[in-house]
């Protein structure tokens, strides 16, 4: 008889004890999956969300830009390096911009801002949060024209509408103060008034003529790609096939840190807190083993004398809190597969509590909490949950082990 | 064998050699010798009882003789190996190859029928499971278990169970069977049953036999009667 079939007939002497443990390991699959699932859900909304304000998931520019973004610093022959990060098969869109700070003036008032010059051509609502989000008029049609898209909050302040006049001033490749007018084509609102108040969108060629910038000069390279959870190593691609000493091709963690470093927080919070409820978890699973040994100790004190050796008794109890481990993971997953559904495809909407305009590093956060869950989560979390199972058998199993025949069954 | 624990006892018919044994337990401060420099030989085919008043020392010796415990001062020798000696996995092996434990209260193993409690020993020695499956159905009819192989302890009578723990006694063919009060916990029909069992076992397959017992009617089986008190021997006797 094999010691996997008895160590089976052992976990179900005690069928109820045995549910308790199951569904307690079920439980700690149930949360594994809520805590990671929120967490894989969130963080990939916001870095997609942040990733088109303008700089997408990773970002070519001149060296130097990112830590002091100034209009000189420009890249040259961009159209070609366009091309040449669209031919890679992880990225989905690649756009070419220019971002620089500028006066934004009406007939009533002046106020502070950013400009992103785009090309409405190779811009779509994917790869621009502000296109996706108008709610008045539309984008200008030609990257040479006087449209601008201004977000609503700035048209309010300015007391703009659609076809309005707007001046904006700025400074060009020499430094010299250069302005230009333009009208009002579209209004947007993200819900972000760090965005709606200070956010313009104008015509890239338009802007090249302004600046000073060559036709084939931009100063920077947005590239959107497939799956963000692949950033560093499409880096290292991008990187590799169109790196070079002027350029530097960077992540959304080294372009948006604040939003980085509010996800590792956010993370490892979430890690410790997964943690500390797994450990709980583990000491009741550790405390069903040992009971269930100690209760044997007799028993196992005659297989000892019968002449089975502490090795084999020790993998007799590891055999157990396998099945234990398969028996909770089969639980967790029929527990956690309807919470799932229900969190993956409706979740839970706490806009009455935060509203809906709720932001974090500059980013909107949906006010509806679901779940997604990787593939690599869910082989994490079957990986832990197993592997805490396993490791609360270690000790039980060690004492099984350290069994005296002698002293467990008194007399032979 | 290393020499130094090999030992030339009359090999052909010594199975378990005692020399100067003392067993010295401590209860709190005092000392308290359950088995006090008791030497003796046990010989192939022997039936014989260990027998005393209660703190005799008999359940020490079996334990001793068991591999189960280890004496304080003295030798003891089991087909010329001195236990004393073995390392715990060589124990392990010893008493899994070469001596049949039966116990009081049965002890089978509650998860497992009748056939894989008598088989539980062969599977440790790695037995094939053809040789498993001829030798334990031989000794299950030699038990008179045939037809029950299938059932679970908590589905035998206290008889039927103590059949089966003879049966996973005696299946690897030991040097010697160890029996504690093997008749304590069952009725006189069935321990007369399984006494006439275990004489049969002794007589036709030539199994040695050594129980401790305050049974009268294993007594009047046994070959050789040992008598102990105070963890001496008091006498070691013959009867036809």
């Amino acid at each position: 008889m094999k010691l996997t079939v008895i160590a089976w007939r052992n976990v179900w002497r005690r069928k109820r004890r045995t549910l308790i443990t199951g569904f307690s390991i079920g439980f700690g699959v149930m949360l594994a999956v809520t805590f990671t699932g929120t967490g894989d859900y969130m963080y990939t909304n916001m870095i997609n969300s942040s990733a088109t304000m303008g700089l997408g998931h990773i970002t070519v520019a001149a060296r130097g830009y990112n830590d002091t973004p100034t209009l000189d610093k420009r890249l040259d022959g961009v159209a070609e390096l366009r091309q040449t990060l669209q031919s890679n098969p992880s990225t989905t869109q690649v756009v070419i911009r220019i971002m620089g700070q500028a006066m934004f003036a009406s007939a009533i008032k002046t106020v502070g801002g950013v400009f992103i010059a785009v090309d409405p051509a190779q811009e779509s609502e994917n790869v621009n949060e502000m296109l996706k989000s108008i709610i008045e008029g539309k984008i200008f049609t030609s990257s040479s024209g006087r449209g601008v898209v201004v977000g609503q909050r700035m048209a309010e302040r300015l007391k703009l509408k659609l076809g309005k006049k707007l001046v904006y001033t700025t400074t060009d490749i020499h430094g010299e103060i250069v302005s230009a007018i333009a009208r009002v084509s579209g209004i947007y609102k993200t819900g972000i008034n760090e965005v709606d108040g200070h956010i313009v969108l104008l015509p890239l060629n338009r802007v090249r003529k302004i600046l000073q910038y060559g036709d084939d000069e931009a100063g920077l390279v947005a590239v959107m790609i497939r799956d963000q959870r692949y950033t560093d190593s499409v880096q290292q691609q991008l990187l590799a096939s169109v790196g070079r000493p002027e350029r530097e091709v960077l992540s959304w963690r080294q372009t948006q840190s604040d939003l980085a470093g509010l996800i590792t927080i956010d993370r490892s919070s979430n890690y410790i807190t997964q943690l500390l409820v797994g450990l709980l978890i583990a000491a009741g699973i550790l405390n069903t083993l040992l009971m269930s040994v100690l209760e044997r100790t007799r028993e196992f004190g005659i297989m000892i004398a019968v002449g089975m050796s502490p090795a084999t008794l020790f993998r007799l109890v590891m055999a157990e809190s396998f099945w234990m481990a398969l028996i909770g993971l089969l639980l967790g997953i029929l527990l956690t597969a309807p919470w799932f559904y229900y969190m993956s495809t409706v979740g839970i909407d706490f806009s009455s509590s935060i509203g809906n305009e709720y932001t974090a590093s500059g980013v909107l956060i949906d006010p509806v909490i679901k779940i997604r869950l990787f593939k690599e989560s869910v082989a994490v979390i079957l990986l832990a949950v197993f592997t805490l199972t396993m490791v609360s058998g270690l000790y039980p199993a060690w004492r099984a082990g350290r069994v005296v025949p002698v002293e467990s069954i008194k007399t032979i | 064998m290393p020499e130094a624990i090999a030992e030339s006892v009359s090999a052909r018919e010594t199975i378990v050699k005692l020399d100067h044994v003392s067993r010295i337990y401590l209860q709190g401060q005092i000392e308290v010798k359950a088995v006090d420099d008791l030497s003796l030989d046990v010989s192939k085919g022997d039936f014989a009882v260990l027998c005393g008043p209660s703190g005799s020392g008999k359940t020490t010796l079996l334990n001793m003789i068991g591999g189960l415990d280890i004496p304080t001062s003295g030798r003891i020798l089991l087909e010329a190996r001195e236990l004393s000696q073995l390392g715990r996995s060589e124990l392990s092996r010893m008493r899994r190859d070469r001596i049949g434990f039966v116990f009081q209260s049965y002890n089978l193993i509650p998860v497992m029928t009748a056939y894989e409690n008598a088989e539980f020993v062969l599977k440790l020695q790695g037995v094939s499971e053809k040789e498993c499956h001829d030798r334990v159905m031989n000794v299950l009819k030699e038990v008179g278990l045939e037809g029950l192989e299938h059932r679970r302890p908590d589905e035998m009578s206290g008889g039927q169970q103590q059949r089966v723990a003879i049966a996973r006694a005696i299946v690897t063919h030991p040097a010697i069977v160890l029996a504690d009060e093997p008749t304590a916990n069952v009725d006189s029909a069935t321990a007369d049953a399984l006494l006439d069992l275990m004489q049969e076992l002794n007589e036709i397959e030539h199994a040695t036999f050594l129980f401790s017992t305050h049974d009268q009617r294993v007594m009047d089986r046994a070959k050789r009667i040992i008598r102990l008190r105070d963890g001496k021997l008091e006498s070691d006797t013959t009867q036809g």
